[in-house]
């Protein structure tokens, strides 16, 4: 009996775990939980074999070709990085992200936290300094010998060069005089092949010079493998001195604790001294301390002016494309909905849906800029920016003009699919559905949410989820151009900064706002599953 | 004789003055309206002092707490510092005076505070350079004698004309410093570099050369894609082209004259004006960055350069790769990989009391715009006088300044406080046409192209 | 009086040059309580009269009469049952029901309501099923929750869209038999359109042909003697029920020859007759 209990309520969990994988459209785990429950064994790998391995093995193919190819494909501008190099870059973002967050923590911490943390750090610090000298040298070598091994090899071609270019100049000189002497005496015919002739020596000369120019050129332009890790090093070892030296100073003098103490410590000691003072200097030392007063107000709400770090960035795109996609829904689905119920609305919105739908976002941007900071003059004293700068969780934002102009750009890219579907949607309700509201007498409302809606949803959102796929990629171009901190910034930032990491950089970036893409979309036919019913659209 | 000496203790005090301060000295906290600032800055070495400021503790000193955020291009900038967006900003020396005077953006922004001398530098294309050494024997040598002149770019121009092009050259901002640099160096040949007016506001009327827009980091990968045959830049962006072969730099803006304003830290008028002890307070942290990033030690070597373009090499900063960063930020400059020069006043911070805000310097950027008719009808001398009082504010930075001596991080000689606000007379021009800040209109009439009143 | 009247009804479709007359002159009077089946070929109008019959088409000319008053729009009133059962897919059968009793009896407390709806999805077999949606059910249950949905409205005439023709044998007989059960015990009015004369007779006190379109009209009718409970195993062996039968047939029969020359229609058909191996004819034009 409890064996049949155990064998239903395992039933049971499978049934459920089938019903979240056809929920989430994760349908190739579906054959893992059939095969750990001994479901016909060699169908599931052969499921397995096709909807799993064979994915895997087509990504490390392309990682394969892409290690394979990288190394050869060079520009001037720089050359594209290798997996490897992208994991490295991934590593250094992370590290000042995570650098950034503990400078914060630091920040804040209390007088008994800090102090052996601040032990700790200056050991560290020691240390770095030591690496980062040895590096130093490390570098200073390397280019030693690098620099070394190219005059070597420039040497000879160099000498070359100088020695042609200087019996070039006088045979020039002496072959040109002795061609003018001659030419008194030739006709004219015979001159100009004459000069022709000595044209065409002067250029292949200067052909020789330039192509020796030329090898000069790339020899003093090759990369030096060893010099380059040297730098890497350097850059590094160079860096974590530099942070924690900052970080000493944030857990040292710079900690809010500290300013707070010594804030008070000044006050009391203004308090001490008011004792003896007389009236006049009462009044000024009274008034030193209010405005210590007020200083320590000001200490206690401040926080560490922390930089952007590519995780804050990529939680503040998420947050504006819902913003822009929260604002293009609340848009679209009453105008499609009122489309679907009225040709004659319809044909009103059609000129609008036609004519703006195509429209970029960088068109847009620059005009919801312009609107946005027309309606938010002052971002410091407007109610709306102060209101999302006090809101609890999303405050931490910083929603500023930019990210609205960004939000709405997204709304207004990605409205349209939303729109026409809710149309759709709505004029396609079946016939016997509406005979059912005429039967039951349904009043507008009723129909309308009883009957309309839920029939129309599935296609609704359907439409959502495209605008969300749309709209993220709309995202990353509209900040981009807003310096709206987000991905977008941080991709333009990286493309800005040249570095020889920055291609690398920006290359994590194409594997962040593809992943991120991604789960949205899930997300998105997550929900069209909840709402879909039998005979409406499949959700692919 | 006498000056050099002079110059030489003034370079010890300021050693000392830096090396005493962080023990001895302490700054004494304004009443700040507001604390928590933002500040905008594009990525150009010469934000160091607004890094510097950052990077060092001098605002936190002063009670601030900043952020400093990267801008993508001069437009945004100084929209957000219009719209308040940010506080204040890192920003062309053209742009408070074109923004007052209404060329572009119309608005109020003012500046106390002058951060940095030179900078620039002007790069052609690789086969540009080749065709100017075949034109003039003398640069073909690995290290041509200097300055060059852009009477060796006449042949190549001539050439363009010939064939019914016009050769393309970039510079950053209709208002930049690069742009009337790269004019001025032109003209000095004789090269019509296109004149504005109210109907071409992309300044190629009569144009031998065409000049147009770029932003900064982008340069280097404009001219390799052929677009434009050379530019007018701040660094790191000459160095990038040298270090990948992509460009020549033919000429650096200190040739062109000599100890130029560059950039200046803009703020809004009303924001200055609702926040002047916060305003002071900036100034002050930045005079003391201004100064770490001049200190030298007694032989003149520069100490803190190194690790100031450490810092700048962040990707939150300027994000360049450091050793690009480092040659023209610890004074040298390569010309071409074999042709690295020291360069000991590319960047100036601090000396030749370069962060004070001269009138005398807005009154030269009004006599570019009125040159080369951005302003587009003759004003007269007494205008120039007004308007350059309007955006700068000298006074501002004389309060800081007194505040700085009084807490002992700077001496006396380090401000120059009995001034009218105008640089002595100056004939350090690649032309060698004297420039006076009292009289605009005559130097305007010294000139042969542009409109000369 | 009677409960329902129909009185030269007329229905076309199209513009008047080229119009479509699908119902011509139909006369029709329904008692209270009595149970009349509407039988006809498909195609033959049906859905329109049926349509006419639940007020959501409008008659071009002619009137309808409930109770002596003109129809003109749909309501609970006439509770129409559709062939294709439109339930909403998206509500479970709990809420399909719910949907209707709120909207008919707005002033139901809420206990009471969920009484009363428990009442009827009980009384068609489908308490075990409450929360199931219309997808988990299979097409008999389907029907049982339409029908379900159509009585908790209470309304003064059922009306049967071919009810049962999309089922399995075995299912339909036993709806059949809970469609008479509930007739029986609430005593209602019921109208079926149907294409099966077994059926009609079956369940019927009259049976009504509808001629063939275009312009169908209602033929005399059929009036089923025969008594109640009416059991179907020994029905077949009733004489009343065989000579009720072949004459309805007959006529349908003769009225799709008629059909056939009227258009003209030259079909050369091999000349056999089906034989009725099951004893259960359902109408259809391939019997010509």
């Amino acid at each position: 009996m409890s064996d049949e209990n155990r064998r239903t309520a395992t039933e049971r969990i499978k049934h459920f775990l089938l019903q979240v994988i056809d929920l989430t459209a994760l349908g190739f785990l579906e054959p893992v939980v059939r095969l750990i429950y001994g479901e016909e064994p060699r169908v599931q790998i052969r499921k397995i074999g096709r909807f799993v391995a064979v994915p895997i093995l087509a990504f490390l193919c392309f990682v394969g070709i892409w290690a394979a190819w990288a190394p050869h494909h060079k520009t001037k501008a720089g050359e594209v990085p290798t997996p490897s190099v992208v994991s490295e870059a991934y590593t250094t973002i992370l590290t000042f992200s995570e650098r950034e967050d503990s400078k914060e923590e630091a920040y804040l911490l209390s007088e008994a936290e800090r102090v052996p943390l601040l032990q700790q750090a200056e050991a560290q610090l020691l240390k770095a300094r030591t690496t980062a000298q040895a590096a130093d040298e490390a570098v200073a070598h390397a280019q030693e010998a690098d620099t070394a091994s190219k005059k070597q090899l420039t040497e000879r071609i160099s000498e070359q060069l100088k020695t042609h270019k200087s019996t070039y100049k006088q045979e020039r000189k002496t072959r040109e005089n002795a061609l003018k002497t001659e030419l008194g005496t030739l006709s004219s015919n015979e001159s100009i092949a004459r000069v022709a002739a000595f044209r065409e020596w002067k250029s292949k000369q200067t052909r020789l010079q330039k192509s020796m120019k030329e090898d000069l050129a790339r020899i003093r332009a090759q990369v030096n493998p060893k010099v380059q890790t040297a730098l890497a090093q350097q850059t590094s070892c160079a860096e974590e001195v530099q942070y924690l030296s900052s970080y000493c100073d944030i857990l040292s003098k710079s900690n809010k604790e500290s300013k707070l103490a010594a804030i008070d410590a000044e006050i009391l000691a203004l308090q001490n001294s008011m004792k003896q003072a007389d009236t006049k200097n009462r009044y000024k030392q009274a008034d030193k301390i209010l405005v210590l007063h007020e200083r320590r107000k000001k200490v206690e709400a401040s926080s560490y002016a922390k930089a952007s770090t590519l995780p804050m960035q990529i939680i503040r795109s998420i947050a504006c494309v819902f913003a822009g996609f929260l604002i293009g829904t609340v848009i679209a689905v009453p105008i499609g909905v009122c489309c679907g119920l009225s040709s004659t609305f319809m044909a009103a919105v059609t000129p609008f849906i036609a004519l703006f739908k195509p429209v970029s976002p960088i068109v847009w941007l620059p005009i919801l800029l312009i609107i946005v900071g027309g309606f938010i003059p002052d971002p410091e004293t407007h109610w709306l920016i102060q209101w999302l700068w006090d809101a609890p969780l999303i405050g931490e934002l910083k929603i500023n003009p930019a990210f609205l102009a960004s939000a709405l750009t997204v709304a207004m890219c990605s409205l349209w699919a939303t729109m026409v579907n809710a149309a759709l949607g709505v004029a396609s309700v079946d016939e016997d559905h509406l005979n059912v509201a005429k039967v039951l007498r349904l009043g507008f409302c009723a129909r309308l949410f009883k009957i309309i809606l839920p029939s129309s949803l599935p296609l609704i959102f359907a439409g959502m989820r495209i605008s969300l796929g749309v709209g993220w990629m709309v995202l990353i171009a509209a900040e981009l151009l807003a310096s709206s901190e987000g991905i977008g910034k941080f991709v333009w930032d990286q493309f800005n900064n040249g570095a020889s990491d920055s291609f690398a950089k920006m290359f994590v970036v194409v594997f962040v706002v593809g992943f991120v893409g991604l789960i949205l979309d899930r997300i998105m036919i997550i929900f069209q599953r909840l709402v879909s019913f039998e005979g409406s659209v499949a959700a692919i | 004789m006498l000056s050099s000496l002079l110059r030489h203790t003034a370079i010890i005090c300021a050693s000392a003055t830096f090396c005493l301060p962080l023990h001895t000295a302490e700054t004494e906290q304004l009443e700040l309206e507001k604390s928590e600032l933002k500040f905008g800055f594009i990525k150009l070495t010469d934000c160091a002092p607004l890094v510097i400021a950052k990077e060092k503790g001098f605002f936190s000193d002063e009670g601030l707490s900043v952020e400093v955020v990267a801008q993508s291009n001069w437009k945004i900038l100084l929209d957000n510092v219009i719209s308040g967006e940010l506080d204040g900003a890192h920003m062309l020396s053209g742009q408070p005076i074109a923004a007052t005077i209404g060329i572009g953006t119309k608005a109020h922004i003012v500046t106390a505070y002058t951060m940095d001398l030179n900078g620039n530098a002007i790069t052609v294309s690789n086969s540009v350079w080749s065709r100017m050494q075949e034109a003039d024997e003398s640069l073909d040598t690995e290290t041509p004698p200097h300055p060059i002149s852009a009477q060796s770019l006449r042949p190549v121009v001539d050439e363009y004309l010939e064939n019914g092009e016009k050769l393309q050259m970039g510079m950053v901002f209709p208002v930049s410093t690069h742009n009337y640099e790269l004019r001025y160096w032109l003209a000095s040949s004789g090269i019509h570099p296109g004149m504005y007016s109210a109907s071409d506001v992309g300044g190629r009327t009569s144009a031998e050369v065409e000049l147009s827009v770029t932003p900064p980091p982008m340069m280097p990968a404009t001219l390799e894609a052929g677009n434009i045959q050379g530019y007018c830049v701040g660094e790191p962006w000459n160095q990038k082209a040298v270090s990948t072969s992509i460009g020549v730099p033919v000429v650096t803006n200190y040739d062109i004259w000599k100890n130029n304003p560059e950039k200046i830290f803009g703020v809004s008028a009303a924001w200055a004006e609702e926040n002047p002890q916060t305003h002071l307070a900036v100034v002050k942290a930045l005079i003391r960055a201004g100064q770490w990033l001049d200190a030298t030690d007694t032989q003149g070597t520069l100490i803190n350069r190194s690790e100031a373009a450490r810092i700048l090499s962040g990707s939150n900063y300027v994000g360049a790769d450091f050793d690009i960063i480092k040659n023209s930020m610890t004074g040298f400059f390569y010309f071409q990989k074999t042709d690295k020069r020291a360069m000991p006043e590319f960047n100036v911070f601090f000396d030749h009391f370069c962060t004070y805000p001269w009138y005398s310097d807005g009154v030269w950027f009004l006599t570019q715009m009125r040159r080369w008719g951005q302003i587009t009808e003759a004003k007269p001398a007494s205008w120039y006088a007004e308007t350059a009082q309007k955006v700068y504010r000298p006074d501002v930075y004389r309060e800081a300044a007194k505040l700085l001596l009084a807490e002992g991080f700077i001496t006396e000689e380090d401000i120059p406080w009995d001034t009218d606000g105008y640089k002595a007379p100056t004939k350090e021009f690649i032309d060698g046409i004297l420039y006076d800040g009292h009289d605009p209109l005559g130097y305007l009439s010294k000139h042969t192209i542009g409109h000369k009143e | 009086m009677s409960l329902l009247t129909l009185e030269h009804v007329n229905k076309g479709f199209g513009p008047a040059a080229n119009r479509y007359e699908v119902l011509h002159d139909i006369n029709l009077s329904v008692e209270e309580n009595e149970f009349v089946a509407i039988i006809g070929f498909s195609g033959s109008g049906k859905s329109t009269l049926m349509s006419l019959l639940a007020g959501l088409t409008q008659p071009d000319s002619g009137t309808m009469r409930l109770r002596g008053e003109i129809v003109n729009k749909p309501g609970p009133e006439l509770g129409i049952m559709f062939q294709n059962y439109s339930l909403l897919p998206w509500l479970s059968v709990y809420e399909n029901v719910e949907i209707a009793v709120r909207q008919v009896f707005p002033k139901m407390e809420k206990g009471e309501r969920a009484d009363y709806i428990r009442h009827y999805t009980s009384m068609v077999g489908l308490d075990n099923a409450e929360w199931k949606k219309p997808s988990e059910l299979s097409g008999g249950m389907r029907q049982r929750l339409s029908l379900a949905r159509t009585l908790s409205m209470k309304p003064d005439i059922l009306l049967l869209d071919e009810p049962l023709s999309a089922l399995d044998a075995i299912t339909r007989s036993s709806l059949q038999d809970e469609i008479i059960r509930i007739w029986n015990d609430d005593k209602k009015t019921v109208v079926m359109i149907t294409n099966d004369v077994d059926e009609a007779a079956l369940m019927a006190d009259r049976i009504v042909p509808l001629t063939l379109g275009p312009a169908a009209t209602l033929a005399s009718d059929f009036p089923v003697t025969l008594d109640r409970p009416r059991d179907r195993t020994t029905l077949n062996y009733n004489d009343t029920f065989k000579t009720l039968r072949n004459d309805v047939s007959q006529f349908m029969m003769s009225l799709s020859d008629e059909a056939q020359t009227e258009t003209n229609d030259t079909y050369i058909l091999p000349d056999i007759q089906p034989k009725d191996f099951t004893q259960h004819t359902v109408l259809s034009r391939a019997h010509s």
